[in-house]
C-alpha cells in the first residue's frame, strides 16, 4: 500500500509543529490559542487547568531562550474523532546542557476547529533520588 | 574509572540560580576544562573524580592516604522545570553553592538556596562551600568580594571567588569541602548520622546491592 499520510497524522504533524514553533519563537502567551478553554495540562507532575492557567504557566517557565528538537513523534485516531500524540525529544534552555523530555498532547475538533484538550509534560531524567 | 577500589564515595551537589556556571564549574573540576558550547550525552547528570586524601592530625603528623571517590552531582537546569525535590538534598554529603558575580539576583537568592539547605540537607549545619562564580568577567562584576564575604562569614561557611572559564580557585573550592566533610567524619566515632548511601566505607563490611550498583556506574 502507497504511504499516504492518514488525515490524523497531518493534523497531528502540523500541530507539533506549530506548538513548538511558538514554545521557541513567541512569547509564550501565544501556546495559550492552541488549547480548549477547559483544557488540562500536567507539567511535571503539577496540574493546570484552562487555556489561561496553561498560558501563563508556559510563559512564566524561568528562561529566556529554549529549542527544541523531536526525535520521533507518533500518531492514534482515537474511537471518539480525537487524535493522539506522543512526541519525544530533546530541549536546550540558554546555556543548560540539552535535556530529553516526553510530551503526550490530545486534540480534538471543538467548532470546526482543531484544540488541544490535554497536555502531559516530563523532563526524560531517570536518575532522580527518591 | 576502571579501578573499583576505593575508601569513601561521596557525593557532593553544586546548587544555584540557573545559569551561574553549576555544569561548567563541575565541568572544569573533573575535566580540566571550559566549554561555553556544553554538549553533552543527555540524561547524565554527574560526573566523577577520584582524589587521594591525606589526613593532617592536629600535631600536623599525615594519617594514611584515603581514596576518595566523588560524585559531583549537577541539577543540569532541571530546576527550570520543577522545583527540586527534598530528597535531592537529602543524599549528599557537601553542598557547592554558586552564585554570579556579575548576576546580582543570583547573590540575593544564596539566602533562599541556605535556607532550603537548612531544611532538607542532612543536618541543619551540612558542610557548604559559597563560590562567587565567573570572577574572570571583571568589567560586568555586580558583586563585590566584600559583600559576598560578609554572607559567607554570616553563615560560618568559606567563600571563594571562582571562575570556570580559567579554573581560578576551582580546585580549591572543591578541597576545602572535602576538607570539611573528611574531618566532620574523623569527629564522629558513631557514623550513623551519615545519610544512607553518601559516604561509605568499600570493604567486605558492607557488600550491599547498591554498592554493587554503584561501582557499575563507575566503570561506565
Amino acid at each position: 500500500m502507497a504511504c499516504n499520510k492518514e488525515v490524523w497524522q497531518d493534523l497531528g504533524e502540523g500541530f507539533v509543529q506549530e506548538y513548538y514553533s511558538r514554545f521557541d519563537n513567541t512569547n509564550r502567551m501565544e501556546l495559550g490559542n492552541l488549547y480548549s478553554p477547559e483544557a488540562c495540562l500536567t507539567w511535571e507532575g503539577s496540574p493546570y487547568q484552562g487555556r489561561e492557567a496553561i498560558a501563563s504557566k508556559l510563559a512564566s517557565l524561568p528562561f529566556k531562550t529554549i529549542k527544541h528538537i523531536i526525535t520521533e513523534q507518533d500518531f492514534q485516531p482515537t474511537i471518539d474523532g480525537c487524535i493522539l500524540i506522543m512526541v519525544f525529544g530533546q530541549l536546550k534552555v540558554d546555556d543548560d546542557p540539552p535535556m530529553a523530555f516526553h510530551q503526550v498532547f490530545m486534540l480534538k475538533s471543538q467548532n470546526c476547529a482543531w484544540a488541544c484538550t490535554n497536555d502531559v509534560f516530563r523532563l526524560g531524567i531517570h536518575n532522580i533520588p527518591v | 574509572m576502571s579501578d573499583g577500589e576505593y575508601d569513601y564515595l561521596i557525593k557532593f551537589l553544586a546548587l544555584g540560580d540557573s545559569g551561574v556556571g553549576k555544569t561548567s564549574f563541575l565541568y572544569q573540576y573533573t575535566d580540566g576544562k571550559f566549554n561555553s558550547k556544553f554538549i553533552t550525552t543527555v540524561g547524565i547528570d554527574f560526573r566523577e573524580k577520584r582524589v587521594m586524601y591525606k589526613s593532617t592530625g592536629p600535631d600536623g603528623t599525615t594519617g594514611r592516604t584515603q581514596k576518595i571517590h566523588m560524585q559531583l552531582w549537577d541539577t543540569a537546569g532541571q530546576e527550570r522545570f520543577r522545583s527540586l525535590t527534598t530528597a535531592f538534598f537529602r543524599d549528599a554529603m557537601g553542598f557547592l553553592l554558586l552564585f554570579d558575580l556579575t548576576n546580582e539576583q543570583s547573590f540575593l537568592n544564596v539566602r533562599n538556596w541556605m535556607s532550603q539547605l537548612q531544611v532538607h540537607a542532612y543536618c541543619e549545619s551540612p558542610d557548604v562551600i559559597l563560590c562567587g562564580n565567573k570572577c574572570d568577567l571583571t568589567d560586568q562584576r555586580a558583586v563585590s568580594e566584600d559583600e559576598a564575604r560578609e554572607l559567607a562569614e554570616k553563615y560560618g561557611i568559606p567563600y571563594f571567588e571562582t571562575s570556570a572559564a580559567n579554573g581560578q580557585n576551582v580546585s580549591q573550592a572543591v578541597d576545602v569541602l572535602l576538607d570539611l566533610i573528611m574531618k566532620r567524619m574523623e569527629r564522629c566515632v558513631d557514623k550513623s548520622w551519615i545519610p544512607d548511601g553518601t559516604v561509605r566505607v568499600n570493604g567486605a563490611a558492607n557488600p550491599d546491592l547498591s554498592e554493587s550498583s554503584d561501582k557499575s556506574k563507575c566503570a561506565c
